[in-house]
């Protein structure tokens, strides 16, 4: 049989953000893969070394959306890291929180991203107003449903007090039941798991021969977060468990990622239960001398690295950073060799791509 | 001493003999981040093979600015591996006409992050498999940090501050006339 090249893409393939895929196809399956990037490249690495260190506190948390915390977070930790700024233990604390209520919506946001791939739209919708609970706690307690502006030099630029606390932990009620409610339903639900189970399939030796990392790897049983392995604020003192499923397909990507909310849910009950009283800032302006640090986090997406190097002046000598989307486009060409042409899209939307932060 | 130096070290030690330095620093939390600079770029191929052997992950790979590289007449690549939790970084130095061999034979994922330092300072690499470009359209020239200024530098208006007296400044003019 004779092989076809079509294009996919660059617009809709599974979400509003632009990847040209040229895939081969021989009849109704795929044979070969070609990815064209560069479409939304806006050349914040180059923007970065032209801004000062607090700028960048700002434009790194625009980056990405879904996973804008990560970006500053990490960033201020590199800083922290060659200032040899110790931060108090209060902040450490709503470090987590602003980071796990980011990974439940994010992770929300694709698991019902892929209920709508499968054409399971009403499972979709009910998703997304899950989620909206988290969004609304976002709005209430940051001021913003998507960007937090929660991270600065030495703390963070919020606080909860009793109330706050009360309303976060009310909030995180409201997610309990339906949460686990849907995640029965995407377990057994019978036309889910026909277009879910077995397909994209990626074997774990790929995921650790690809360096793949986050959610996608651990589906394929890669036993890796960056919260245990290189543990950074609280997470050496906070319990949960981390998730990781043996068929590398597109369910067990978003059974993950369900998972995950979950314990996301338990992690920051846990912040509330322990975080101590204290200041939510260093008491002093923040000097940042010459040096160099790696920053390492677990975004929603898997690991996002910094590396910082300073020279003393105002602004960063060089600030890299790289997404966790990165390195897991690469698995798509094992996961998509073999799979049918209607199930592309779905495959895609399984690596929970971020094209903005792949580019920046 | 924690067992990632030792082995690390050791590995380095029988990759590039004694034409290296590497310090290690160890946080709180206990996770530890190694800095090796390497004398001779072209012991990365021995480097890199070790720290395949110690089941390393290439975390990612970055190049240094084109301004620096013209002041020094040498381009700096640091490899970022991750071990198992820790980070190992091992920078190398390169003349600004010199080549870097590729690291995809020993890490995979080497393929984007190489192209891309490639398209963005114009360094050149022995041995990728396919060297195009990854983000860059090939309409534009090439090292397109060195070459190219953002939009809003070009016209004239690269910091709000910059903007804002050009505006109060028309409204000046506009008053006086």
């Amino acid at each position: 049989m004779s092989t076809y090249k079509i294009p996919v893409g660059p617009l809709h393939v599974a979400l509003e953000e632009p990847m040209f895929f040229k895939v081969e196809v021989e009849g109704e399956t795929v044979v070969g893969l070609d990815i064209t990037a560069g479409h939304a490249h806006r050349g914040i690495e180059y923007l970065v070394a032209k801004r000062n260190i607090h700028q960048n506190i700002v434009l790194t948390e625009r980056i990405c959306s879904l996973c804008s915390n990560s970006h500053p977070f990490s960033y201020c930790m590199a800083l922290e890291r060659i200032a040899g700024i110790v931060v108090p233990e209060r902040v450490e604390y709503l470090r987590v929180v602003a980071d796990e209520i980011k990974r439940i919506a994010s992770h929300l946001f694709n698991v019902a991203i892929t209920a709508h791939l499968v054409g399971f739209d009403s499972l979709f919708m009910h998703v997304m107003e899950i989620r909206e609970i988290m969004q609304d706690t976002k709005e209430s307690i940051f001021g913003n449903r998507m960007d937090l502006g929660a991270n600065c030099i030495g703390g963070v630029r919020y606080d909860l007090d009793a109330e706050g606390r009360g309303y976060l932990l009310a909030q995180l009620d409201k997610l309990k039941a339906p949460l686990a409610e849907v995640r029965a339903l995407y377990e057994t639900n019978g036309s889910f798991l026909r277009r879910t189970k077995g397909v994209g399939v990626l074997p774990r030796a790929e995921a650790i021969r690809l360096g793949l990392v986050g959610p996608v790897a651990r589906a394929s049983g890669v036993d890796y977060d960056v919260r245990r392995k290189a543990p950074y604020v609280v997470y050496d003192k906070l319990s949960f468990d981390v998730q990781t499923l043996p068929d590398g397909d597109v369910w067990s990507r978003t059974m993950i990622r369900l998972r995950e909310a979950i314990e996301s849910i338990r992690i920051i009950e846990q912040c509330m239960r322990d975080m101590p009283e204290g200041p939510t800032t260093i008491d002093k302006t923040p000097e940042i001398p010459a040096g160099e640090s790696i920053a390492k986090s677990e975004a929603p997406r898997g690991e996002l690295i910094y590396y910082l190097r300073t020279d003393g002046s105002d602004k960063p000598e060089r600030l890299k950073w790289r997404v966790p989307s990165y390195n897991n486009w690469k698995g798509l060409q094992v996961m998509l060799t073999g799979a049918k042409v209607a199930d592309i899209a779905l495959v895609v939307g399984s690596i929970d791509p971020c094209i903005s932060c792949t580019e920046r | 001493m924690k067992d990632v130096e030792v082995i690390v070290t050791r590995s380095l030690a029988a990759a590039a003999a004694d034409r290296y330095q590497v310090n290690w620093r160890t946080d709180v939390k206990g996770v530890t981040t190694g800095w090796c600079v390497l004398d001779d770029k072209d012991e990365l191929v021995a480097v890199a093979r070790a720290l395949t052997e110690l089941s390393a992950r290439l975390s990612t790979i970055t190049a240094y600015g084109a301004e620096k590289a013209k002041q020094t007449g040498k381009f700096e690549i640091a490899y970022h591996f991750d071990l198992d939790g820790d980070t190992l970084t091992v920078t190398v130095h390169i003349p600004v006409e010199g080549e870097i061999d590729s690291m995809t034979p020993y890490f995979a994922n080497a393929d984007w992050p190489e192209r891309e330092m490639a398209e963005l300072y114009g360094i050149r690499l022995r041995g990728h498999p396919h060297p195009e470009r990854l983000f860059i359209d090939e309409s534009l020239g090439e090292a397109v940090f060195d070459q190219y200024i953002p939009y809003s530098t070009m016209v004239n208006a690269a910091t709000t501050k910059g903007l804002w007296e050009k505006v109060l400044a028309k409204g000046k003019e506009q008053v006086a006339k």
